[in-house]
This record gives C-alpha cells, structure tokens and sequence, in this order.
C-alpha cells in the first residue's frame, strides 16, 4: 500500500524555472494565474478515479486517494483545458472513472484536497503532462 | 504537332500568366494560425518588432498602477483577486488575437475575413471595403465593428465600439473611444503578423503599439470547441479568487 501514500516532494527550483518558462510562454493565461496553487511543491497522489471531467476551462480529475491507514480521501484536480490537452496527447477518453491513475500535482496553498495537475500515469502506464514542453517565444526584435 | 507546341507554349508562360492575374489580388490568409515561437536558430525577421509600452494619462496611471500594487501585494499572499477571467467572461478586441498557445482561424472572402479564437470560441468579422460607422451608432460590446481594407499586402482593420468593461491589454483601462488598427500581413507563407495599435485620447497619451507573430498550423488542424461551462473558480466576499472542490 505504500506507493498509494500522498508523497511530498519540493523541487523548488525545477518547478519555479517551469512556471517561469510556461508565464514567458503565455501572452494572456487562458483562464486564471497559478497563484492559487503552490508551484513549489509536488505532491505524487495515487488512487481511483472517480470522475474525467473534459470541460472549459478547465479539466478536472476527480480522484480517491486512500492513505497509510487506508482512510479515503477525496481530491479534485485541475488540468489545462481540452485544447491544451490535445496539444500534449490528451483525449477526451483518456482516462474512465474506476481507472487506478497516478498524478503528480502542484497543491492548493490553502491546504484543501485540491491541486494543478503537473503530469499523469495512466493505468497502462503511459505519462502525460499538462500541456505542451515547449520553447519560450522569441525575445521581439528592437528596431 | 501543332496542340503539342501550344500546350507548351502556355506551360512555358503559365507562371507570368499566374504573376499577372495575382499581382492585384491580395494574399490569401485563410487558415488556422498559432502563437510563432521561434526558437534556436530561427530567422530574426519571423520575430515581432519590440511593443511601445503603453504610456497612460496621469489621472489614470495612479489608479492604474495602485491596481497593479494590489495584485503584486496579493500575489504575494498567494492570493488573486477578482478578475474578468475568474468569471470566465471572453477577452474581446484586441486581447482575443493571442490568448496562452490557444490558435487563431482566418476564414477569407473577398467580402468579409472572420477571426475565430479557439479559446472562448471567438468571433471577430471584419466586413471589408465598407465605411466605418460613427461611434455613437456602434453598440459597446466585446468585438465592436470591425471594418476592413487591403493597403497592397496589408489588410488593415478598424475596430471601435468595445465596451470599457473588456479586459485591455496588459489590463490598461480603456474609454468608449478607443480605436483599434491590425495591420496584418504574412511575412512567408507560413508566418503571420499583426500589428496592432491601440488609440485612446481619453486614456493613452499616444497610441500603444504591440506586434503577433503568428505560425501556420498543419492543414488538417482542427479547431477545438470552447464554452465555458464548468466554471469552478469563484470571488469570495473578500474579492479574493478561489476554487470549488467536489466532495466526490
């Protein structure tokens, strides 16, 4: 039962040059900042999903999470949106309620059971991120 | 003999029979367009000239930047506060050209150019080679009228009429009078800028001016449905943005 334990991780520097990377890529952010959700942190949440919701603006995966005592607790994730998902190998199939998925997220600084998805196993073990790896746009041109 | 000479005739003079019939005629932009990034190597003149920054009227730049203040003081907190994009509410003229990596659709006709933006799934027509109406005629809403011409390569488009509810670009405050010029025009076949300058007499103290780049996506992209329907973000009473979570 371990590896289905809420895991803490902090990669400080990786996560913050990623989100640093995905603002510089971002002339207006489709929806919303990250402010809500601690890009600092990763949390590794491993359990059944209970619902696949392929929605605008957001995604979202609904999740049982059982802990070390086996105690289930309910998460809700945030993904991009279906069009950023396509970008990066999503389907709107992608993952059915009752699937046993493991997600990596960046977690709510309030402290609720909610968070920003970072990447995704599948049950067949394929990894899927949170939308495209991409290059930063070109710095404009000074005339 | 003599239909094999013509037949190569005319295939030796196709191209300057083609250069001729197209030289009035103007480039063709239909198709889906996405955000141009460039990259290691890419050819500087694919990349948007630098923006002029945006230069605002006293009376409303200390409103401005103490808004600007507040968000940087929340942000801190880990707090966001109340914005148009919580509500999820579209961006509109001229903010719509250019949301995250979300692609831009160019449906062309010789009467009108439609701009579609896969996020929010909006709409922009722009009817060309027809006058511009007065302001007072044109009823404040997110897209305004838009009105276009082509200046040799260049379709030129002028938007008025956007209300001054409508997120501005880089969050400035906009009045009723703010008029917007694209200036659009492929640079290669596959990229695409648009140059857009915004003029508010009320607001700006000169006319901001900020490039897109644009890259042809593939031929087969299809563009992606977007309405907002599972809105889970929400201002609480302290105008601060969280999100619902589902118990189940």
């Amino acid at each position: 039962m371990n590896h289905l334990h809420p895991i803490r991780t902090k990669l400080r520097g990786l996560s913050m040059l990623a989100a640093a990377l995905f603002a510089l890529a971002s002339p207006a952010w489709a929806h919303h900042s990250f402010t809500m959700f601690d890009m600092t942190k990763r949390i590794t949440l491993a359990g059944s999903v209970t619902s696949f919701e392929w929605t605008n603006p957001h995604a979202y995966i609904e999740i049982d999470v059982p802990d070390e005592k086996g105690a289930v607790k309910h998460w809700s994730i945030e993904l991009g949106s279906p069009s950023i998902l396509m970008q990066s190998g999503w389907k709107f199939s992608s993952i059915h309620a009752g699937d046993k998925v493991t997600l990596i997220i960046n977690p709510l600084k309030s402290g609720q059971n909610g968070g920003f998805l970072s990447q995704a196993t599948l049950t067949d073990g394929k990894v899927l991120f949170n939308g495209p790896r991409q290059e930063p746009p070109p710095a404009p041109t000074q005339k | 003999m003599n239909l094999k000479i013509s037949t190569a005739t005319l295939l030796a003079f196709a191209p300057a029979i083609l250069n001729a019939q197209s030289a009035g005629a103007p480039p063709d932009l239909t198709g889906v367009w996405g955000i141009y990034r460039g990259g290691p190597g890419s050819d500087p003149k694919f990349h948007p000239p630098a923006p002029s920054p945006p230069v605002l009227k006293p009376e409303y730049d200390k409103p401005y930047q103490d808004k600007r203040a507040r968000e940087s003081e929340a942000a801190k907190r880990g707090e966001q506060l109340d914005n148009s994009s919580a509500r999820c509410v579209p961006y509109g003229v001229p903010t719509m050209m250019s949301i995250a990596i979300y692609p831009i659709e160019i449906i062309q006709n010789p009467k009108q150019v439609t701009i579609i933006s896969e996020a929010f799934s909006e709409v922009r027509r722009v009817y060309m080679d027809r006058p511009q109406w007065k302001l007072e005629d044109v009823a404040p809403g997110y897209y305004g009228r838009s009105v276009g011409h082509w200046e040799g390569d260049t379709l030129v488009v002028d938007t008025i009429g956007i209300k001054p509810t409508v997120s501005g670009y880089r969050g400035i405050p906009h009045s009723p009078q703010m008029r917007v010029t694209d200036r659009i025009r492929l640079i290669s076949p596959e990229i695409l800028h648009d140059q857009i300058t915004i003029d508010d007499p009320v607001v700006l103290e000169k006319p901001a001016t900020y490039t897109l780049a644009f890259k042809r996506m593939p031929a087969d992209y299809e563009m992606v449905e977007f309405v907002c329907d599972n809105n889970r973000e929400y201002v609480d009473e302290n105008g601060i943005v969280r999100l619902k979570l589902h118990d189940k």
